[in-house]
């Protein structure tokens, strides 16, 4: 793991002219775990990517000869609807063989290792494991014996690099000005348990964002600490348990799922009280700035953490977000893939 | 390697083993904790027994501390050998073995094993599978302190007792219901053994994974707060005030401490005269949580000139991939400011021993996800180089990790340790003798654990281990030099 770079890389804008479905640009990794080890560069060359995918959705029949015949398999052992099927669409569009595995449980549960099932998987052709798991750090293990690309979908609270990226491209394609250098994105919310807010945190301090986290001192925990250090260990952000000061001008709000088992957990008293306190409402928006862009990376709870005529209001991105999702996983897969082909490993 | 050219050369592997041994080392720098005294020394054994020790004064003693090193066997007051129950992880067998290697000479072996070591008869089974090995080793038992280690009611510690266990503990578990450790406390005090406590909050480390800091918040792990121990063993001390008023003989021992707040606690509990003592392990010491993200320097390098921690990421100090199971360790590894704690601890004696903690564990525990990977470092034959690490690195003395390592467990265990750590004239010989000045590289075939896998893996350390000596028979003799 290595910290971003902020600075452009010497030769990187050229590669990104250069990119192409046909010519995949340099790539350095064959993994894709989480979105710390990205230089700017290299994330404008994800964003740069999805571009071009997203004009391929776009078609009547979307579809690419780039992925043809390489195996890629979805192993999910957390239940997941959207970001399953997203990989799988992105994959198809690739033209890709999609395979999908859903585990219930622990791979302790199920009696076999995930080393192994990861060896089964490759022997049985799979060339990309995208990998949703609830322990966090799992992708690592299998992406340091897997002779193929790993794309982490969600493991634990540690990270889930594609939702970042697509959440970056989708405030990059609405935001005024189409950058977000100095202006304020709040994350808000269950901050403690959420890989999303992690690996948002790297991307969107990385793009020069004002990043405020806020929620209940309890979904906070060891957050300030975080922000104080800086992310990469130079990159601060603001962390609040005020609601007020957090929304206050905010230029964009991702509000975060808050699950049922944090109540049981004695973190917070109730949901009421959590949606009375820190619910994204209309009132509560009209402290930002006019027309503060509205993200969740779903599945939402509405009338929990977000309002129902916010998360259908003119200013949700929530589905736009979705379709974005399909055009970011294309591209990461078509990069991991290239990195692959490079690699002597 | 003049110092022991004297030696009987090597005939092969196992053979040797308990045989008596002949020594003549001149030369070498001997280290006595016992008497607190090192330097060049001349040291002759005779069929196994010290015959005679001369220290050499001014130049015929031309030795230093950075060569070979004579010292006492080491005592390790915490190892888990797996044995009934867990035999594919370690055996005691394997486990004296591994012991043997890392200059121990006496292990104290902790009774969490399936079943737990809660009757005589199974004290008396672990002691003939010992036995059985050939290996010299001596194997002491710690008794469990609740039967089957559940928690509920007292073990027959009087009968635990006369099969001569050297300390009650429900190590691997806190002894959760401090009515429990009460009694514990006092009917041990009244056997004349410790009662060892496991300090941990159930309540505050129920699904933690790492160690609550920058580390666990930025991995996604979940945290697992120093105040966990702090707040145990601060009940402990309060619970041990007490019966020791009505039972002077009360003991308690302290095992594992990783915190600085544990460490505090226990240096004023000292102070105020209260019969504990305690133990660290070394890779509480050497170690931090940074190496979960990938870092691999030692503590104190992880400390910046103001003894405040450094920032992994800021330093670009990650180098190896993160979320290495092998790290997954109970209690977790720490920051470095309380690993800088553990060791100015250790080198005022507040921490009265360095305990391995070896705790051996399958391929099938281990290489699986990292909070799914039992908890555990089989570590017993890389104290000494992580200890020399840290002396290497200004605290403690040789003089008092060598201490740490003999005459400080000895005390926490007493008299069923044998005869003291030394050098007295006519007594069995236990000793170690390493090369201070010799690297060696940690790889799996060299060790002797059965246990899988390890941190330490690949990394050079000092202080070779050349001959062991326990009893006056041959524990552990390095293969010749090439």
């Amino acid at each position: 793991m290595s910290t971003v770079l902020t600075e452009p890389s010497n030769g990187s804008k050229a590669e990104v002219e250069a990119t192409s479905l046909d010519r995949p640009p340099a790539w350095p990794h064959r993994h894709l775990l989480d979105t710390d080890v990205l230089t700017w560069p290299q994330v404008e060359l994800v964003l740069d990517t999805a571009d071009a995918m997203a004009e391929i959705v776009a078609k009547r029949r979307p579809r690419s000869d780039a992925l043809r015949g390489v195996g890629v398999t979805n192993l999910f052992y957390e239940a997941s609807t959207r970001t399953r099927v997203s990989f799988e669409v992105a994959a198809r569009h690739l033209s890709a063989d999609v395979v999908n595995v859903s585990v219930g449980g622990s791979s302790i549960e199920k009696g076999e290792s995930l080393l192994d099932t990861m060896r089964t998987l490759e022997s049985l052709g799979a060339r990309v494991l995208v990998i949703r798991h609830a322990v966090s750090g799992a992708p690592y293990l299998v992406a340091r014996e897997f002779r193929g690309s790993v794309v982490n979908a969600g493991d634990g609270r540690h990270a889930h690099p594609t939702q970042a990226l697509l959440d970056l491209y989708t405030l990059h394609r609405h935001i005024s000005g189409g950058s977000l250098r100095g202006r304020k994105v709040v994350i808000l919310g269950d901050v403690l348990h959420s890989r999303v807010a992690r690996s948002n945190l790297w991307t969107l301090t990385a793009a020069g964002a004002d990043v405020w986290v806020c929620g209940p001192a309890t979904l906070l925990r060891g957050f300030k600490a975080w922000a104080a250090a800086g992310v990469g260990g130079e990159r601060r952000f603001t962390v609040t348990t005020d609601i007020v000061a957090a929304l206050r001008d905010a230029d964009a709000v991702m509000a975060l799922r808050l699950q049922q088992e944090r109540m049981a957990a004695g973190l917070l008293p109730s949901t009421h009280e959590y949606a009375a306190r820190y619910g994204l409402t209309a009132e509560r928006l009209a402290l930002a700035r006019e027309g503060c862009l509205i993200l969740h990376p779903g599945p939402m709870n509405e009338g929990v953490e977000i309002a129902p005529d916010v998360a259908s209001g003119p200013r949700s991105l929530v589905k736009k977000q979705v379709a974005n999702g399909v055009a970011i996983r294309m591209a990461v897969l078509a990069l991991v893939t290239s990195a692959g082909e490079r690699s002597d490993r | 390697m003049s110092a022991i050219a004297s030696r009987p050369a090597r005939t092969g592997a196992g053979a040797e083993i308990g045989r008596p041994v002949d020594l003549d080392l001149t030369g070498a720098w001997l280290v006595d904790p016992s008497t607190g005294r090192e330097g060049p020394a001349e040291l002759v054994v005779r069929g196994g027994r010290i015959d005679s020790l001369a220290w050499l004064e001014g130049a015929s003693g031309d030795a230093n501390e950075r060569g070979v090193v004579v010292a006492p066997g080491f005592t390790d007051l915490h190892a888990h050998f797996r044995e009934p129950g867990g035999e594919a992880a370690e055996t005691i067998a394997t486990g004296l073995a591994a012991a043997a290697h890392g200059g121990f000479t006496t292990v104290c072996a902790m009774p969490n094993t399936t079943p737990p070591i809660d009757r005589a008869a199974m004290v008396e089974a672990g002691r003939a599978a010992a036995d059985a090995s050939g290996s010299p080793v001596r194997l002491l038992q710690v008794g469990a302190a609740t039967a089957g280690r559940a928690g509920e009611q007292l073990a027959p510690l009087g009968e635990l007792a006369d099969a001569g266990v050297v300390g009650f503990s429900d190590d691997g578990s806190p002894i959760q219901r401090a009515d429990l450790l009460r009694h514990a406390l006092a009917y041990g005090g009244m056997l004349g053994l410790p009662v060892i406590d496991h300090p941990e909050d159930l309540t505050q480390t129920s699904v933690a994974e790492a160690n609550d800091g920058l580390v666990a918040t930025v991995l996604g792990l979940r945290g697992w707060p120093a105040a966990a121990e702090a707040t145990a063993v601060a009940r402990d001390l309060a619970i041990l005030a007490e019966v020791a008023r009505d039972v002077p003989s009360a003991r308690l021992h302290l095992t594992h401490l990783s915190t600085a707040e544990s460490i505090d606690l226990v240096r004023r509990a000292k102070a105020a005269g209260m019969p504990v003592t305690c133990d660290v392990t070394p890779h509480h010491l050497a170690l931090t949580d940074e190496w979960l993200a990938g870092a691999r320097r030692w503590a104190w390098q992880a400390l910046d000139d103001h003894g405040i921690p450094r920032d992994p990421w800021r330093d670009g100090a990650l180098e190896s991939e993160p979320y290495d199971s092998a790290l997954r360790v109970n209690p977790p590894l720490r920051g470095a400011a309380d690993a800088h704690a553990c060791v100015v601890g250790l080198a005022d004696g507040t921490v009265d021993a360095v305990a391995s903690d070896h705790a051996p564990h399958t391929q099938v525990d281990k290489a699986v996800e990292f909070g799914l990977a039992r908890r555990g470092i089989a570590g017993i034959e890389t104290v000494l180089g992580l200890l020399l690490e840290a002396v290497d690195a200004g605290q403690p003395s040789l003089l008092r990790a060598i201490e740490a390592l003999t005459v400080g467990p000895s005390r926490v265990v007493g008299d069923a340790a044998g005869a003291a750590p030394g050098f007295a004239e006519g007594a069995p010989a236990d000793l170690v003798i390493f090369d201070r000045s010799a690297r060696w590289t940690v790889e799996a075939e060299q060790l002797l654990t059965r246990g899988w896998g390890g941190p330490l893996l690949g990394r050079s350390l000092s202080g070779l281990v050349l001959l062991t000596v326990a009893g006056g028979r041959l524990a552990y003799e390095d293969a010749e030099p090439a």
